[in-house]
Formats: C-alpha cells, sequence, structure tokens
C-alpha cells in the first residue's frame, strides 16, 4: 500500500502549504479554460448572427437560463439556478468518474452503462426496502448504486489487468450490455410498472433524497415542488472532495498517478499495475454508479425509464472530466458551465426560438479550443516546465519521467493538458 | 432445443446472413476509416460524429437535387471536412486527440440538430423520396445462385462499395509503398520523416480518408437504410466501429471481422419474431461474445507506437 520513495516536494508541501505559489498555479492552470470558453462564446456569436438570430439576444436567454441574470421571458431567476444545479449534479459525479480514470492512464468511456447498472440496483434497493426509515435507506440506496457501477466498470478493469483488453473495446460493450439489460427490465419487463410503458415504478418517499425546498412551500412565487435541488448536490461534492484526497494524500493516489504517467516507471518503483488499474476502475465506476443512483434517489423523475440509454450523461461526463483538466475542482467548476450551457439552451430555445442544441456546438468549441491550446499559439510561447511532446525512449526515459512525475507530484493540476 | 432449432432455421435462411452483412458493412466503413487514421499515428474516436455529419448532409442533399449519387458524395465531403478539422487541431495544434475526438462528436451532435430545427423549422426533415435512394443492386447472374446469391450478390450498393474499400484499404496498408510509409509514420515518425517521408502530410491523408469512409457510412445509414434523418440517429454506431477497430488489432479485416459479430447481432435482434429469446437478450449477445473472446482469447492489442503522439520535428 506504501509508495517506496515519497517524493519529498509532497511531504514539504503537507507540512506548510505555499498558498501563494498555489493560487499562482491555479490561476495559471484555469488560463487556458477560461481562455477556451471565451472564445467558443465568440464563436457562438458568430454563429447566431450568420444563422439570422440576435446574439445578445440569445446569449440573454442563455445568461437567464443558466444563471437566472438578465431574464425577459418572465421566468422566475431562482428556478433557473435550481434548474442549472439539477443538470450539473450528475454531471460532477459523471466528470469525477471519467478523470479518476484518466489519471491511471485509463479511457473509462463505458460511464453511460456503469451509471445505468448503478441506477438498475438503486431502484430495486428503494422499491424493495421502501418502508425502512429514510436515513437508513437512503444510504443503502446510494450504496447499492455505487456497488452496480464499480462492479461494472471492475469487469473492465479486471479484463484490462489479466488478459490486456482495451479498456475503451469493453467499456463500450459493458455499455451495450446495459443498455439491453435497462431495457429488458422495463420494456415489458420484471421491472416494469403496471399499466405504464417503458418505466418502473418510483422508489418509495423514504428513498428520495430530501430537498432544500420543502414541496409544499411557496418559494419566489413558485410552489416548492418545482424546484429539484436536492441533497444530490452536497453528496456530488463531496465526491470531489474525496476524489482530491485520494489523489494528492494517499499513496493509493500516487501509485494510480505513476501508473497514468508511465506504467514501466512505476512498476520500477515497486508499483502493482494491475492491482492499481483494477482500483482504479472500481473507483471510477463507483462514482459512475453514485451518478446513477443520484439521478433515481434525487433528481426529478425518481424511476427508471428505457431512454436511460439515450441520456448522454455519461458522455458529458468525458467532456467535463477533459475540461476539468481531470482534476477535482476542475470538473466542479466545468460541471457548472456545463450545466448552465445545458439549462440556458432550453430557455434560448423558448425565449429568441434558436434550437437549444446550439449550446452543444459551443461545447464542442470550448474542447477544441482547449486541447488546440490556440491562445498559446496566439500568443508568445512562455518559458515554463517542459511539456513533452513525444516521449522520449529506453531506460533513460524510464529515469527521466519517473523523475518529472516526482517533481510534479505538487503541480499536477495541470493534468493531462 | 426448441431454441436450437430456431436458430439452426435462422442461419440456413438467406434473409438472415443477408441482413447481417448489410450491417457489418454499414460498420466496417467508419472501422475501416478508424484502422487507417491510427496506422499513421492519430487517435480517432470521432466516427461517431462523422458519420452523423455524413448522415445528415446526405439527406439535405437528396433533398435538394434528388439524386443519390451526388447525396453520397456530399455525404462523403461532409465527414472529410469534419475530419480535417480533427486532422488541423490535432496535427497542426498538437492537440490531445481524444479531447479533440469527443470534441467532434459532440459538436456533430449540436451542428446536425442545430440545422436540422433551422431547415425544417422544428419540423424535422421529410422522407427521402424514392429516387434518392441508394439503391439494391443485384448482381446479374451471379445474383440467381441458392443462398450465397442472395447474400453477397444482393445487396445495397453501399454493401459492394464497403467491401471494395476493405480490399483496397488492406491492399493499400500492406501492399503498397504508400501504406508503408502511413504505418512508418504511426510506428516511428521521426524515423520516416529522416527517410523523406512527409509525416504532416501523410496524416492529415489518413486523417481525411477516415472521415470520407465514415460520411459514406452515414449516407448508407440515412438514404440506403432509414431513408429519413432523426436526431442522433448513427446511436453511438461510430463507437462500436471503434471497438471493432481495437478487437481486430488495428487490421481492416480483423475489424470487419469484430463487424460481422455485431452485424449478426443486429440481425439476430432483427429476427426476434422467430426467437422464444427475449429480444433484449439477443441484442445483448455479440457484446458478450466480444467480451468472452476478449477475456480468453485475443487479449492484449497494441496500438502503432506513435498513436495519438503528436509530431514535432524538433523532439529529438
Amino acid at each position: 500500500m506504501t509508495a517506496p520513495t515519497a517524493p519529498p516536494q509532497q511531504r514539504e508541501d503537507a507540512v506548510r502549504p505555499d498558498i501563494a505559489g498555489w493560487v499562482r498555479r491555479a490561476a495559471k492552470a484555469m488560463a487556458v479554460p477560461i481562455g477556451s470558453v471565451i472564445f467558443a462564446f465568440l464563436v457562438g456569436g458568430v454563429i447566431f448572427a450568420i444563422s439570422g438570430s440576435d446574439p445578445v439576444l440569445a446569449y440573454q436567454a442563455m445568461a437567464c437560463g443558466g444563471f437566472g441574470l438578465f431574464c425577459f421571458g418572465g421566468e422566475t431567476p431562482a428556478l433557473q439556478v435550481a434548474n442549472t444545479i439539477f443538470f450539473l449534479t450528475p454531471l460532477i459525479a459523471a466528470g469525477l468518474s471519467v478523470a479518476f480514470a484518466f489519471r491511471a492512464g485509463l479511457f473509462n468511456i463505458g460511464v453511460q452503462g456503469q451509471l445505468i447498472v448503478g441506477a438498475i440496483l438503486a431502484t430495486i434497493v428503494g422499491i424493495r426496502l421502501g418502508n425502512w426509515p429514510g436515513i437508513v435507506l437512503i444510504p443503502l440506496v446510494l450504496l447499492a448504486g455505487i456497488i452496480g457501477g464499480a462492479v461494472w466498470a471492475g469487469i473492465a478493469g479486471v479484463l484490462k489487468a489479466m488478459t490486456g483488453a482495451h479498456e475503451v473495446v469493453t467499456t463500450i460493450m459493458l455499455n451495450y450490455v446495459a443498455y439491453n439489460l435497462l431495457k429488458f427490465l422495463v420494456v415489458n419487463g420484471p421491472m416494469q410498472a403496471p399499466n405504464s410503458s417503458a418505466i418502473s415504478l418510483p422508489v418509495s418517499q423514504n428513498a428520495q433524497l430530501p430537498t432544500f425546498i420543502p414541496a409544499n412551500s411557496t418559494f419566489f412565487g413558485q410552489p416548492g415542488g418545482v424546484y429539484h435541488v436536492d441533497w444530490g448536490l452536497l453528496i456530488a461534492l463531496a465526491g470531489a472532495v474525496l476524489f482530491f484526497f485520494i489523489m494528492r494524500r494517499t499513496a493509493l493516489g500516487y501509485e494510480i498517478r505513476a501508473v497514468g504517467q508511465s506504467q514501466r516507471a512505476a512498476r520500477y518503483a515497486g508499483v502493482s499495475v494491475r492491482r492499481t488499474i483494477i482500483v482504479t476502475m472500481l473507483i471510477s465506476g463507483a462514482f459512475a454508479g453514485l451518478t446513477g443512483a443520484l439521478m433515481i434517489s434525487g433528481g426529478s423523475l425518481h424511476y427508471l425509464y428505457s431512454d436511460l440509454a439515450n441520456d448522454s450523461t455519461g458522455f458529458d461526463g468525458i467532456a467535463v472530466a477533459l475540461l476539468g483538466l481531470n482534476s477535482a475542482i476542475g470538473v466542479v467548476l466545468a460541471s457548472i458551465l456545463f450545466g448552465a450551457l445545458h439549462a440556458g439552451g432550453s430557455v434560448m430555445q423558448s425565449d429568441a426560438h434558436i434550437s437549444g442544441r446550439i449550446v452543444q456546438i459551443l461545447q464542442a468549441v470550448i474542447l477544441f479550443s482547449l486541447a488546440a491550446n490556440f491562445l498559446r499559439t496566439l500568443k508568445l510561447r512562455l518559458p515554463g516546465p517542459g511539456r513533452k511532446v513525444a516521449e522520449p525512449s529506453g531506460e533513460e526515459a524510464v529515469q527521466d519521467e519517473f523523475q518529472a512525475e516526482v517533481s510534479s507530484a505538487a503541480t499536477d493540476i495541470d493534468g493531462k493538458a | 432445443m426448441d431454441l436450437i432449432g430456431q436458430l439452426l432455421h435462422l442461419f440456413v435462411s438467406g434473409d438472415f446472413w443477408q441482413l447481417a452483412l448489410r450491417n457489418a458493412a454499414l460498420l466496417s466503413l467508419p472501422a475501416l476509416g478508424g484502422v487507417i487514421c491510427e496506422r499513421s499515428g492519430v487517435v480517432n474516436i470521432a466516427m461517431e460524429g462523422m458519420m452523423l455529419t455524413g448522415a445528415f448532409f446526405a439527406v439535405v442533399a437528396a433533398q435538394a437535387w434528388h439524386n443519390a449519387f451526388l447525396a453520397v458524395l456530399v455525404a462523403a465531403i461532409a465527414g472529410g471536412l469534419m475530419a480535417l478539422i480533427h486532422a488541423v487541431v490535432s496535427i497542426r495544434f498538437h492537440a490531445d486527440q481524444i479531447i479533440s475526438g469527443i470534441a467532434i462528436n459532440i459538436g456533430a451532435i449540436g451542428l446536425t440538430t442545430f440545422l436540422n430545427a433551422k431547415i425544417s423549422n422544428f419540423q424535422g426533415l421529410p422522407q427521402v423520396d424514392l429516387s434518392a435512394r441508394l439503391p439494391q443492386v443485384n448482381v446479374p447472374l451471379l445474383s440467381n445462385i441458392p443462398f450465397f446469391g442472395e447474400v453477397f450478390f444482393q445487396q445495397n450498393i453501399m454493401v459492394y462499395v464497403a467491401i471494395a474499400a476493405l480490399v483496397l484499404g488492406n491492399i493499400m496498408l500492406f501492399r503498397t509503398r504508400l501504406g508503408l510509409r502511413v504505418r512508418a509514420v504511426g510506428e516511428h515518425p521521426q524515423a520516416a520523416d529522416t527517410a523523406g517521408v512527409n509525416v504532416y502530410r501523410l496524416r492529415y491523408g489518413a486523417v481525411i480518408v477516415s472521415g470520407l469512409l465514415s460520411g459514406l457510412s452515414g449516407a448508407f445509414l440515412s438514404i440506403g437504410i432509414a431513408y429519413i434523418f432523426n436526431d442522433n440517429m448513427t446511436g453511438g454506431r461510430g463507437y462500436i466501429a471503434l471497438a471493432a477497430m481495437i478487437f481486430g488489432k488495428w487490421t481492416p479485416w480483423g475489424a470487419f471481422g469484430a463487424c460481422v459479430i455485431f452485424g449478426l447481432g443486429d440481425a439476430l435482434g432483427a429476427s426476434s419474431g422467430a426467437l422464444s429469446v427475449p429480444l433484449y437478450f439477443l441484442q445483448m449477445a455479440p457484446y458478450i461474445l466480444v467480451l468472452i473472446v476478449l477475456a480468453g482469447l485475443v487479449g492484449r492489442s497494441t496500438p502503432p507506437a506513435a498513436d495519438g503522439v503528436p509530431y514535432t520535428p524538433e523532439a529529438e
């Protein structure tokens, strides 16, 4: 469990946190994502203008839908903020799932399938044990989801570790197995609710996460029941804290990052690469399963539906992880942005009559400019720690990479950018 | 016992294999594109988005000109343009190719849905009319052979195109100087560059070819099979093609083998009425089969050595 050589910088860090340095690094790390977002909004403005819409009106509607600002269509700002929170909660958990695997150099493209298996188990527990008190039942429901997701991703982890089967293939395959399992259960299957089609019964009231705004109250002139802001947000944020803690303060996190940098170097350092791969996939899947449980126990529906197979939360999680540079804080910030875009898109469609799907074009442009780092090309190159583009090879490289990992242990907020 | 009888009955029916081959061909186009692209050293998970773009623009072009050939051409170009974005971002700007690929996939959903709503005023594009559909072509004489004729020679025109592309792609990659260079660039770009091979040009070419092939596949789906465009109609087929490419160990025929497994699964699902097994278990079958094969037989697949590593001449 213990890493043989604890990096000295990290130990020093723990004793005497260098706040100014941390702020400087954070600002540096965030410059590119924020620049990318601004660039994307400029491109979006051009798209609006070309397609014959008023960019100002469109962005006004989007700001209203996302953050409740500058509303002109009679929306309740508080409700708009609540909608954004509703969308961003599962995105945080899904983004953490993808980011966790990326840290070990694994591409978990199967979050959607893991999320579905988690949601199925969470629903079963939430229905079967429905009359248990909430204080016991809700943790059980979440745990069921976590176990479901972890097992589903764990299959891919074990296959990768044992036979070297590529995790991209196995997780895609497991996605389709999960989609069909879901459809088997709810489309004329054993879990379909009577007198309905393609949905299950809802989980019992006791299994549902408490909301911050009571349903029978009135909040900003709207009945409390329309605000779907529940404890799921806090649970997802707690997940982000846990992610940070595992990555930065445990030997496991160190091993995961070492494997992600170079499997060979990690092996030299005495890390069991196989074990790390399996554990990484289990934890990544646990975050995905948590996402599914939060969508059942929290949110607005509380039941399984067959269209969950076409839902894009798992794939949006990839985008969120990438924009968040695979760090916990980054995932939370990226989720806020994507959640706001998602919520803003629907208001834009109703108020400005532009297809809300244009927010996906914006998301794509954000990712392109993040990946390509257009800004760097525009600006003069900053002299900084060398970002190796082509990997050197041979024994020397192993040494180099290991040194690089050790010395960058404190600055790895840069992730894989 | 009953089930085995039903399956045997299905497996000797020409219709069943005809459908399986058609579905396999649909997947094999983007899978071949992926093989060529990744052999040149550029990771491509964007076949899904390129396919969707092709599917959309095929329908738009079919609507405009009522000509299937033009529609296919437009679809291939549309896929190729999406690929060009991926190429510029990942080759010129040394971007992370996974991020770029995900961006293409998300952007393609956004672009096609946005334009679909814009063009049809939120009504959805109408069905493709008969004159603009990709036809079934029966090869003279050969199509009269019992069983084999039905399976191999009474197919949609795109099935022949897909098989021809596989044959040509395989010859190109492994039997020509061009293919040798493509593979050299994907394995060791520095060495290839030293030997006078233009790394950038080959990579641009390979990425764009993957887009052209994915665009063709999209056209096959929208104007050859469904005759209509639905939002996000590719429904993950590009990701299946990606899996087929890796499962087939980055070889055209290996990828095609995987596509046949998935094609058979689709055909089983479509024929579920003839079987006494729940539909969704049938549809699971190919994916479970691939998992079992990966667990037991095939195992490790190694990508080209420089796959995903942007090339800069100064390095080294």
